[in-house]
């Protein structure tokens, strides 16, 4: 158990850093580097966190996250405008608006979990891309929640008016998220969704409500990406179909993918790489001499994560993570490390990450 | 037991700290650099410039048009030099009005999507400094950055050719100025030369199920109704799409309507009349007509059965219209650059005035001789509401006629109308078939402030007195009868 203790503890003191960190860094960094670059990897990272949930507890590789974000932010825009000739203008308080969108986006998620329940893998992956999809298409043709061409001038609640409080919403819903997924992991819903990964079949035999348990977990993971939707919206001022086409969707999975679809953290990790890779790549001196423009960036994006795929099918976190072990390993004497069976070792892990 | 305690106690610590980070976003402005410096616009050291073009998306291969247009702006009127012979996209230096430097700090690349140009103008605003845009080149785009623009009031956006309504009719940003129409403006006048000389009464049209789409059918239909017309069917295909057959299947037969109206661009124009054919028969050019999109080109393809055809206008009139100050202008991009990579022509390299004659280099063309001929009537640069107030009052004299603004800042100009007719080659081009003068974005009052904006099912077909019914100037081999 020592060796699991030592690795919370070390957890624990890099996620406090790490908070502190970022909310100094207002007080150094730039309006630009902390309103556009890490607010979006913040969002993007809270979204992106939900594929890891899900695939990292309950072995669901979901298309659909982006969805969910989108839906927050089309129901927040709908039910927060009072007049215009786009969307409902239901002319909601902004914090009724909020309730509002995240109602909708939780019952979405129930709903669309519970029929995609009973599926698993590649199954899973493609009945959550055809919700991607048909979501793409609904708010793209239902132009009474849409539009038309998206809903503009959303303006947030007075209380996130100041640019940075935006920065700061979007750290503390993406911490919370992290402490929350984490701490889930060690509930008995969590283990028995790790259960249901493992061996659904016996966890059914067990007693346990497999289809239930996916549901919840979808349902979960709807709201939390639904969060990071209204931060999104917030921040973007408008959403329109096309924020939430397929080219989106697949972004999320790809920065689940950069970062490490294993580790929660890899998934704010994998969004700062492509939102810093977006916004400073062009900028590199004779970049563009060598065919790298703004143009390329999708192609370069594309060889990272062909790079990453094949290096280190763990992600970025993966690699953090195997480097710190070996530190730690050439630190403890052979006979402790020794005296673990290695299906010990690897249940421990798998707990703790 | 010590294991499952542990994290409990380390997450209600974390909880707490993230109770105080929540405390910390109260909304007041806190103080911190990243609250001050969030969107301010610096005007202290002359214009920085940024354009917004789109690199990607249906229209990336307009991506080199936008900057050269604005480029031979500077070229022409502020003392600038390009920094290549072949590429735009290099940009430009020692460009100067009246003591005030002009220095390009970006070029952002657009999708065609408001996300993306929204971080893109973001980036050039708030990262690299501009206090002036140019562009963008899309519908949906241009209303996402009149948004922003509302937002940084500070700022300068002259947009560069995105054609939707909104952006100046409903938004209202007061710095945001367009020298150029918009997409129904482009097509007033083609439904009183479709009905009253063709003969058209019912019409099916099927356009760009987007901003610009929809403004550029909301033209037709404002205009083919008003003189009495019949518009039958409205059939919206998303943008971007490559199958349309499922589109087609939608309209009525040949034998069951007029004529079509086509508002489908980008790299959907070819394959929409593709799909046509297949489904419904050949195409004959007497019953078809276009907007902007509708060009020679599609003959490679289709034939010369697409010939007859009516085109709707853009922000330039087609090739065969020459007058002294056209040639001035094309002989300007000519002797800027060796070559362009422009859209027009399939992004291969050939002589700068292929692009500057098509309307995405020229508005953003516009945009720059606007951007010079307000710095000069404001004296400088020191105040933009001094420049705004300056712009809104211009008249330009631009190669392809003068344009004033409306009060929504909005272009108020003449359009060419032309039409697609074999040549003594055996080859489709475009010929010009009449000016409509002085056509501005209300018009006579079916588009306000108040109306929807254009959209699947606005504005109804209903007849209405336009201000323009009969007024048309007919072109006969490129001189306008006046």
């Amino acid at each position: 158990m020592r060796t699991g203790s030592s690795m919370l503890n070390w957890r624990a003191a890099s996620l406090a850093l790490a908070v502190v960190v970022l909310a100094a860094l207002p007080t150094v960094a730039s309006a630009f580097f902390i309103n556009f670059v890490m607010t979006q990897t913040l969002m993007m990272g809270l979204a992106a966190a939900t594929i890891v949930f899900l695939a990292k507890y309950g072995g669901m590789v979901s298309l659909a996250q982006f969805l969910f974000f989108g839906v927050a932010g089309f129901m927040y825009g709908n039910a927060a405008l009072e007049v215009g000739s786009r969307g409902l203008n239901l002319g909601l308080p902004p914090w009724t608006a909020v309730g509002f969108a995240l109602i909708v986006t939780t019952v979405a998620a129930f709903l669309l979990g519970a029929l995609a329940s009973r599926t698993t893998g590649l199954y899973y992956l493609m009945l959550t891309m055809v919700y991607a999809v048909i979501g793409y298409f609904v708010f793209a043709q239902v132009t009474e929640i849409s539009g038309p061409s998206g809903i503009t001038s959303i303006e947030r609640p007075d209380e996130l008016a100041a640019p940075v409080s935006l920065y700061y919403t979007a750290l503390a819903l993406s911490v919370l998220a992290y402490i929350g997924f984490r701490a889930l992991g060690r509930t008995a819903f969590g283990l028995a969704l790790q259960g249901v990964r493992d061996d659904p079949v016996r966890m059914a035999s067990l007693g346990f409500n497999v289809p239930l348990h996916r549901t919840l977990a979808f349902t979960l993971g709807g709201f939390v990406a639904g969060l990071g939707g209204l931060v999104n919206v917030w921040w973007n001022g408008q959403i329109d179909p096309a924020s939430i086409g397929i080219g989106p969707t697949l972004v999320l999975l790809i920065i689940a993918v950069i970062g490490g679809v294993s580790y929660f953290e890899g998934a704010w990790l994998g969004a700062f790489v492509y939102v810093a890779m977006f916004t400073y790549l062009r900028d590199l001196p004779l970049v563009d001499r060598i065919g790298i423009t703004e143009a390329r960036f999708n192609t370069v994006i594309g060889v990272v994560v062909l790079l990453i795929m094949v290096l280190s099918p763990q992600g970025l976190a993966g690699i953090a993570d195997r480097f710190r072990r070996r530190l730690s390993d050439r630190r403890r004497p052979v006979a402790e490390t020794s005296d673990r069976s290695e299906g010990a070792s690897h249940r421990a892990q798998s707990i703790d990450k | 037991m010590r294991n499952m305690k542990r994290p409990r106690r380390t997450t209600a610590v974390l909880a707490a700290a993230v109770m105080a980070l929540v405390g910390c976003s109260d909304g007041g402005s806190s103080g911190l650099p990243a609250d001050e410096g969030g969107g301010t616009i610096d005007t202290s050291e002359g214009v920085k410039l940024g354009i917004l073009g789109q690199c990607e998306g249906p229209f990336g291969g307009f991506h080199e048009d936008t900057v050269g247009g604005t480029a031979l702006a500077m070229v022409n009127h502020a003392g600038a030099t390009v920094e290549s012979a072949t590429s735009a996209l290099d940009g430009f230096s020692g460009a100067e009005v009246d003591g005030t430097p002009i220095e390009l700090v970006g070029v952002g690349c657009g999708d065609d999507t408001p996300d993306r140009i929204i971080e893109e103008v973001r980036r050039l605003v708030e990262q690299l400094g501009a206090n002036v845009i140019i562009g963008p080149l899309s519908g949906d785009e241009g209303i996402a950055v009149a948004e922003y623009a509302k937002e940084h009031p500070d700022l300068t956006v002259l947009a560069g050719i995105s054609g939707s309504q909104e952006q100046t009719l409903q938004v209202q940003a007061p710095n945001y100025f367009r020298f150029y129409g918009d997409g129904a403006i482009w097509n007033a006048g083609l439904g009183d030369v479709l009905h009253h000389q063709e003969g058209w009464d019912d019409v099916a049209v099927i356009a760009d199920d987007y901003s610009f789409g929809h403004t550029s059918a909301a033209g037709f239909i404002a205009d083919f109704c008003g003189v009495g017309g019949n518009v039958t069917a409205r059939v919206f295909p998303p943008l971007g799409t490559t199958d349309y057959s499922s589109y087609i299947a939608q309209l009525p037969g040949p034998d069951e309507v007029d004529g079509y109206f086509w508002a489908v661009g980008g790299t959907g124009t070819q394959a929409a009349l593709e799909a046509f054919v297949n489904a419904k028969g050949d195409l004959s050019g007497d019953q078809h007509a276009g907007n902007l999109f509708f060009n020679p080109d599609l003959a490679q393809s289709l034939g010369t059965d697409i010939a007859g055809a009516y085109v709707g206008g853009f922000a330039t009139l087609p090739g065969d219209v020459t007058t002294p100050a056209i040639e001035e202008y094309l002989a300007s991009a000519d002797a800027t650059w060796e070559t362009l990579a422009g859209g027009v022509s399939g992004n291969e390299p050939a002589p700068p005035s292929t692009a500057a004659a098509f309307g995405f280099f020229y508005g953003y063309y516009s945009a720059g001789v606007a951007l010079v001929r307000g710095l000069e009537a404001a004296g400088g640069f020191d105040d933009p509401e001094v420049l705004h107030q300056s712009l809104s009052g211009l008249t330009l004299e631009l190669p392809y006629g003068d344009i004033s603004l409306d009060e929504n800042r909005s272009g108020i100009v003449d359009v060419g109308l032309s039409r697609l007719v074999v040549d003594e080659n055996g080859e489709v081009v475009q010929e010009a078939a009449a000016i409509i003068p002085g056509v501005d974005q209300s018009f006579g009052g079916t588009f306000s402030p108040d109306t929807p904006a254009p959209s699947r099912d606005f504005p109804a077909c209903e007849e209405r007195d336009l201000p323009w019914e009969g007024n048309a100037i007919e072109v006969v081999d490129g001189v306008p009868q006046e």
